[in-house]
């Protein structure tokens, strides 16, 4: 027997199928984590080779030619993967493989592979930006010092560009959450799927959506406040300690002029504040669902 | 005269329609100090950063030890290594502390054992001045800190000669001393220098020999006496004149 009353549903709804939604919210979790993270690592490699220079004096030109023709199929990529909704590419991809290569995945295990390849597109346009947002100057030191430029990439530009890019990752995470149901079109039993069959069973339609809307704004609310706190570990802090040498040298010294404030100023303009939807363009628009 | 370590021959660097260098024919020699001065825009720092690399020359040569650094095979990046350079900008690499910023070159580039590089870095950062502030960040330093571990971070590289690219620039006056004096104690030690900068004084003190840039070419070159104070080039006398009168 179901209550009457707007709230009551609501709450019976959580009551009665809490398991299937706590376990959808875990699927929903679990891909974009995972497929965040992997996305992340498509992106970084994808946005460190789209950024090696091309200049006429870089390496050989067999090697030059080889680059370009991996730049352009990157290129393709990212626009394919941009330009198409998550949906469109999730059907595909799973009814697809099944179809022309007889290759059988999860429907979980093709989630996965589409939000990693997804994200992939989209974060490595925000690393290349990451990347080029680091100071030139960085650079030059590393050349005039003998450095190559994977050594420069490695030890001194890719660790600023990561940390100029996190927000941005962060965004992408949020997204991801939410856009992980549109893999409700291939049976992913994921959030959106679980709450559209409560809503199929119960015939309580506005009560079950509104339900798991709740429990994605929890979550994103959740991460949301997680992910600023990493942010704020990972600037590290503001003061330093000087070093205690017994040989204190007696040229120059000037007490270091800059503290506090200095550095929140340089933090703040570190923070690339461009968002996926900003970086993906007009875009990326056609992809929401969430 | 001492061996020769650099040399430029007819060396051109354009942009685009835009000739920057329209010719310069310049040596260095081991041990020699060689200030570079004259007007904004006169290519100066293009010059320089002709030398090592960090532009490619249009034309001409850059000859090192008599070798063609633009020579097809040649060992871009170990040459480079050989090379310090101390930017008008610092350049202290961000993420890495003082210590970090003096180790890095060596340890990649150079091949050492940390303990090695450490005692190297921490010979230079104790020579500027440096050696209190290991554990600090870039960004938590004043710029005559950071210039003078920019400096410390070249030397530690132990290189066969040292480019600046107008190293007081950038900072303030009140640091421009400090600055100044490392790099003055460094020419006396025998270092291979070759200084771009607007600090006439500075330049007339610390330098064998003075090159006056204009236009692209090298107008007037001699020892600090001859440029400073005969100069023979009519452009040499109006920049000049005009410094004085500031």
């Amino acid at each position: 027997m179901q209550p009457r009353g707007f709230f009551a549903q609501i709450w019976y709804t959580f009551t009665a199928w809490g398991p299937q939604l706590a376990k959808g919210a875990g699927i929903t979790m679990l891909i974009a984590i995972i497929g965040t993270v992997l996305g992340l690592v498509v992106g970084l490699a994808v946005g460190v080779i789209r950024t090696i220079p091309l200049g006429k004096h870089d390496g050989g030109p067999a090697r030059r030619a080889l680059l370009r023709v991996v730049n352009v199929i990157l290129a393709v990529y990212i626009e394919v993967f941009r330009g198409t909704p998550m949906m469109v590419q999730a059907a595909v991809i799973y009814y697809g493989l099944r179809q022309a290569l007889g290759l059988a995945m999860s429907p979980l295990q093709a989630g996965l592979l589409v939000v990693t390849i997804n994200s992939g597109a989209y974060l490595s346009e925000i690393v290349r930006g990451g990347i080029e947002s680091v100071d030139p100057g960085q650079d030059e030191a590393g050349r005039a010092l003998g450095l190559t430029h994977w050594q420069i990439m490695r030890g001194v530009v890719l660790p600023q560009a990561f940390r100029n890019i996190l927000p941005a990752v962060g965004n992408e995470f949020v997204i991801n959450i939410k856009d992980t149901s549109v893999l409700n079109i291939i049976s992913v039993t994921e959030l959106f799927f679980v709450g559209k069959t409560v809503a199929n069973m119960s015939y309580r339609f506005y009560e079950s959506y509104l339900a798991i809307g709740v429990i994605y704004l929890v979550l994103t609310f959740v991460t949301t406040r997680l992910l600023r706190l990493l942010e704020r570990h990972l600037a590290g802090p503001d003061s330093y300690t000087l070093a205690t040498s017994s040989t204190m040298p007696d040229s120059v010294i000037e007490p270091g002029g800059t503290t506090m404030q200095d550095a929140l100023r340089l933090r703040h303009a570190n923070i690339l504040t461009g968002s996926r939807r900003a970086a993906g363009g007009t875009q990326a628009k056609g992809r929401t669902n969430g | 005269m001492a061996e020769t370590v650099i040399e430029t021959k007819g060396l051109t660097k354009s942009f685009g329609e835009n000739e920057i260098l329209k010719g310069i024919d310049f040596e260095v020699h081991k041990g020699e100090v060689v200030s570079v001065i004259g007007a904004s825009g006169s290519g100066k720092s293009t010059f320089l950063r002709c030398i090592n690399l960090l532009e490619w020359p249009t034309g001409g040569h850059v000859l090192f030890h008599g070798e063609d650094v633009l020579g097809r095979g040649f060992d871009t990046t170990g040459y480079r290594a050989k090379l310090g350079m101390v930017f008008q900008q610092f350049n202290l690499f961000q993420n890495l502390n003082v210590l970090a910023n003096c180790l890095l070159g060596q340890l990649r580039a150079g091949h050492k054992s940390k303990e090695q590089a450490r005692a190297t870095a921490m010979t230079y950062l104790e020579r500027v001045g440096m050696a209190q502030y290991i554990n600090a960040k870039p960004r938590q330093l004043s710029g005559g800190q950071q210039q003078r571990v920019a400096i410390a971070r070249a030397l530690s590289m132990e290189p066969e000669a040292l480019l600046f690219d107008e190293p007081t620039s950038a900072l303030d006056p009140e640091m421009v001393g400090e600055v100044l004096k490392v790099i003055g104690d460094l020419a006396h030690t025998g270092l291979t220098m070759i200084i771009v900068t607007h600090e006439m004084a500075f330049a007339r003190d610390v330098s064998d020999r003075v090159a006056f840039m204009d236009g692209g070419v090298i107008a007037e070159s001699g020892t600090p006496d001859e440029v400073f104070g005969h100069p023979k080039h009519p452009r040499t006398r109006d920049f000049l004149s005009r410094f004085r009168q500031g």
